[in-house]
């Protein structure tokens, strides 16, 4: 079996800060094609009633997938994720991200994979941006995936 | 808005749950390495199997990968296109997909804008370079209306399903957002 972290219940995974700087925010949301206003034009996202830009749900997920792997390193597949946004991140703040392996699932047959549940928080000054379940397994070539 | 109002039209937006939300979305390239890097780049994620081969090759895997919340980002429609819709609704045109319809009508109601709020996505195999994804959209649910923090409004929960060339499932996706009324902002925390 390849590297893969000790996953057991309660389980605390290391603290990350991402510095939510304008230019992090519009490159994320172009590098997925992306180009609604509210990602990269302050007037336009005022006149649609938020201070300012803010990040888009999918590079918060990206984020999370940064998050999780930077923990379970290449050798984790991240399985299924679950998230649901709070307070918007807008530029000048941070967001810490904070996570904890909150259930582990025995492999179904021999050779498969434990999944390993993961409680992952996202939260800027204003409060949490995002809450997430992820799961996340060690890569199995055979049958990987399924 | 008054209830009766928002009831009605709350009636005729779940006319379009279960519809097919717009023909699929077809991406306009293969899954490739250089709109991988810009990803990984932009995230500052350092995981080496999206970008490097061996270290790829060393977790057992036969070539690097995509990152998983990068799925959506194979079919956006690209800038011209994005244009192209944006002045289509400017002009008040709508497209004949339930999806244009649905929004047209929010529109016509006010609730212009929009942000997401919800998503879960099942990764059921890892998308490579190579990959040709299709992205097949149904409008699986509308929530009643309500007053929310950034102003009154619905949810729309669609459903959405990637498949690569071989028609084989690639992510399962529920994504949920929210369509408001940016004017009926009162002070109401929800």
């Amino acid at each position: 079996m390849s590297d893969f972290p000790a996953y057991d219940v309660g389980t605390v995974l290391p603290t990350l800060e991402i510095p939510l700087d304008r230019t992090t925010i519009v490159a994320t949301a172009i590098a997925s094609q992306d180009f609604e206003d509210v990602h990269h034009d302050p007037g336009k996202a005022q006149g649609r009633g938020t201070p300012d830009i803010f990040m888009s749900i999918n590079s918060t997920n990206g984020f999370i997938d940064r998050y999780v792997t930077d923990w379970a390193g290449p050798n984790g597949q991240i399985r299924k994720v679950s998230l649901r946004l709070g307070v918007p991140n807008f530029p000048g703040d941070v967001m810490t991200m904070t996570g904890e392996v909150v259930a582990v699932r025995q492999a179904e047959a021999p050779g498969g994979a434990d999944e390993v549940e993961i409680k992952v928080v996202g939260r800027n000054s204003q409060g949490p941006h995002v809450t997430a379940t992820v799961v996340v397994a060690p890569y199995r070539r055979e049958g990987a995936a399924r | 808005m008054s209830g009766p109002e928002t009831d009605a039209l709350h009636a005729q937006l779940t006319a379009f749950v279960g519809q097919q939300a717009e023909p699929d979305r077809v991406s306009r390239y293969a899954v490739n390495e250089a709109m991988i890097r810009n990803w990984v780049e932009a995230h500052e994620d350092e995981n080496p199997i999206y970008v490097d081969a061996g270290a790829a090759a060393a977790t057992g895997r036969a070539s690097v990968i995509c990152p998983p919340a990068m799925a959506s980002t194979w079919v956006m429609s690209g800038l011209k296109r994005y244009r192209e819709v944006q002045r289509l609704r400017a002009e008040g045109v709508q497209e004949d997909f339930a999806y244009s319809r649905m929004l047209a009508l929010l529109d016509e109601h006010g609730y212009t804008s929009v942000v997401a709020t919800d998503l879960e996505q099942s990764y059921l195999r890892e998308m490579v370079p190579g990959d040709r994804i299709r992205c097949e959209f149904t409008i699986e649910a509308v929530s009643p209306f309500k007053q929310t923090g950034l102003g009154h409004g619905c949810w729309i929960t669609l459903l959405k399903r990637y498949v690569n060339q071989h028609d084989e499932l690639l992510v399962e996706e529920r994504f949920k957002l929210l369509r408001f009324d940016p004017t009926q902002k009162k002070a109401v925390a929800s």
